[in-house]
């Protein structure tokens, strides 16, 4: 995808492949773009692959092959430059915990180059908007995680970065401060200041915070596109069947009746099924001629998790 | 409950992204807070001064008691100089585990984020590492002298002692860099680092000259770079005659010597601070 205005894109990933020592191929060929303004999800389970991409997006993971730019600076070329024009938050803590988080904020704000003197500002501005400032002259080693986790928020945003990447941002975080934390990045997005690339567990962060997802499997990009149109690949509605024995035999034995199609999948005893106009009491039959005992039946419209359990299950290798 | 007051000013972020910083700003920020985790406490700035003033006032006096002169320099004022040749190593390499620790908490990885050359953590580092070796050497020659030791008054002795010093201090955080890139636990560091300081000073004549050692030995303190630190030391602060100096060089022009000792250390210095900054990039990027 292009810039949405014609310009660069924000962010222009091709091929991007990180083979660590061992042998270890943690990225496998990715390509995508991120449109200025964009909010773009990389959803994946642990080791896909995710982390390792924003490694090399932010320069502290070197590519083994393949380009990519981040607000127009080549990651291996010119890392400084994609360094000075980002920020990041990490899946794990990494502020200076003996410091206090007034500390903290400045020093990062001078390390990303803001003026001396309009530093003690924006640590008041961030401070403010994040409800730190109580906290600001008390050591870090006594916030509390979520408290934390505000702080670093903050600190990557004291510099005004052009293109924020946050890796698993509320991992950790109880409900409230999530929910909160989660109208912050609704807020940056809304107003298209900023392009963000948001890794994240959580689907249902991803259908409410982005633009367009990549879905991640085992170092591949295996689904990319709207949120919108990823759920439009499982049609409108979603029957779940829970029975009695493992799902697999009977989802084999729906496909063969052709009443089930692609997107159908199985969770142990748990079978999922996109509706594409088979009526209902075909199924139902269908189950009774296997000779399985229904335990449960749910209607619902798909969620991204569908899709997401869908592309990652056993049929990926046909996915990527 | 603390909330979050979303929306964030977003005005703001339509401005101009921060430039590149300038490399003098991230050096002096990078060595500010390097200051900060090394000296939050009183304590942290007090204890390192404990062990030069305890030499300086026990330790010192009492081998003086025994031995009152060595090469017509009071043994006390002898001593307290060889102390040094302990003291900035070990301090030195001892600040390697703030190293291991930014790495373990996770902060090392937001300071690769900065937009700066990597090699200035480790020039800032080393600004801690010169500050705590100078104010430990000022400190040891202070309780010394309060003790009775005479030292120079010549300011052209005073620039070789304390180009001697820099370049111990740097030759050593140098050291310490390169090992707390390689050694990925502070248990494992802890183990493994006092030795590299305290070994080559019990060969490089802290107690007595280097040529009263075995041949061999005297061979092999000549090529280590605290030999000719101390030998340097004494020449400025407390032996114009430059004794250490000719057993390492065995020539008549001290000034010589200590011009080619200096520039052994200097040598030193450069080499494993460029391998340090080398390696420190190495290993942490994956």
């Amino acid at each position: 995808m292009s810039g949405s205005n014609g310009r660069q894109p924000a962010i222009e990933v091709n091929g991007l492949t990180k083979v660590y020592s061992g042998g270890v191929e943690a990225v496998k060929g990715v390509t995508f773009d991120v449109a200025h303004g964009e909010v773009f999800g990389l959803l994946g389970p642990n080791g896909a692959g995710k982390s390792t991409t924003i490694g090399m997006l932010t320069t502290t993971v070197s590519p083994t092959s393949g380009t990519a730019r981040v607000a127009g600076c080549d990651v291996v070329t010119d890392p400084i430059g994609v360094r000075a024009a980002s920020a990041v938050v990490f899946q794990d803590p990494v502020v200076d915990r003996p410091l206090t988080g007034r500390r903290n904020l400045s020093i990062h704000a001078r390390l990303w180059g803001v003026a001396r003197a309009e530093v003690e500002a924006r640590v008041s501005e961030v401070a403010a908007r994040f409800g730190l400032v109580d906290l600001l002259d008390r050591a870090v080693e006594t916030y509390s995680g979520g408290q934390r986790r505000r702080l670093e928020i903050a600190r990557s945003l004291i510099s005004r970065p052009r293109v924020l990447f946050l890796d698993e941002p509320t991992v950790g975080l109880d409900p409230r401060i999530r929910f909160e934390l989660l109208d912050v990045i609704g807020g940056l997005r809304d107003a298209g200041a900023m392009t963000i690339v948001l890794t994240t567990h959580y689907l249902d962060e991803a259908e409410r915070l982005c633009d367009r997802v990549a879905i991640v499997h085992e170092g591949r990009i295996v689904a990319l596109d709207t949120p919108r149109a990823l759920l439009g690949q499982l049609g409108h509605e979603i029957v779940e069947l829970r029975i009695d024995a493992p799902g697999e035999p009977l989802l084999a034995f729906l496909r063969e009746r052709a009443l089930v199609g692609e997107g159908a999948f199985v969770l142990g005893s748990t079978l999922t099924l996109p509706r594409r106009g088979t009526p209902s009491r075909d199924l139902f039959a269908a189950v009774d001629d296997f000779g399985a005992a229904v335990i449960a039946v749910t209607t619902r419209p798909p969620s991204l998790d569908d899709v997401y359990l869908n592309l990652t299950g056993g049929r990926l290798p046909a996915a990527a | 409950m603390t909330t979050i007051t979303a929306p964030l000013d977003l005005r703001s972020t339509t401005r101009a992204a921060a430039s590149r910083p300038a490399r003098w700003s991230v050096f002096t920020t990078l060595s500010r807070r390097r200051f900060a985790l090394s000296a939050h406490t009183p304590r942290e700035i007090l204890v390192p001064l404990l062990t030069p003033i305890l030499f300086a006032d026990v330790i010192a006096p009492a081998l003086a008691k025994s031995i009152p002169a060595t090469r017509g320099i009071d043994y006390q004022s002898f001593v307290a100089v060889g102390t040094i040749g302990l003291l900035v190593p070990l301090s030195c390499i001892l600040g390697g585990i703030g190293m291991i620790v930014d790495r373990e908490s996770g902060a090392q990885r937001d300071l690769l984020a900065a937009p700066a050359p990597r090699s200035l953590m480790v020039f800032g580092n080393l600004t801690v590492a010169l500050a705590v070796s100078l104010f430990q050497v000022i400190a040891l020659i202070g309780a010394s002298a309060a003790r009775g030791s005479t030292f120079s008054t010549d300011v052209s002795g005073w620039l070789w002692a304390v180009a001697a010093v820099v370049g111990l201090a740097t030759f050593m955080h140098g050291l310490a860099e390169i090992l707390a890139a390689r050694i990925k636990k502070q248990e494992e560091y802890v183990g493994v680092a006092p030795p590299v300081a305290l070994l080559p000073w019990f060969l490089a004549g802290s107690f007595f000259p280097i040529s009263a050692m075995p041949a061999v030995l005297t061979a092999i303190a000549k090529v280590l770079p605290v030999t000719h630190v101390l030998a340097l030391l004494r020449y400025g602060v407390v032996d114009d005659n430059g004794h250490g100096l000719h057993d390492i060089w065995g020539m008549s022009n001290t000034t010589a010597m200590a011009t080619l000792s200096l520039a052994v250390v200097g040598v030193f210095a450069a080499a494993v601070l460029a391998l340090s900054t080398r390696v420190f990039t190495r290993e942490a990027i994956s």
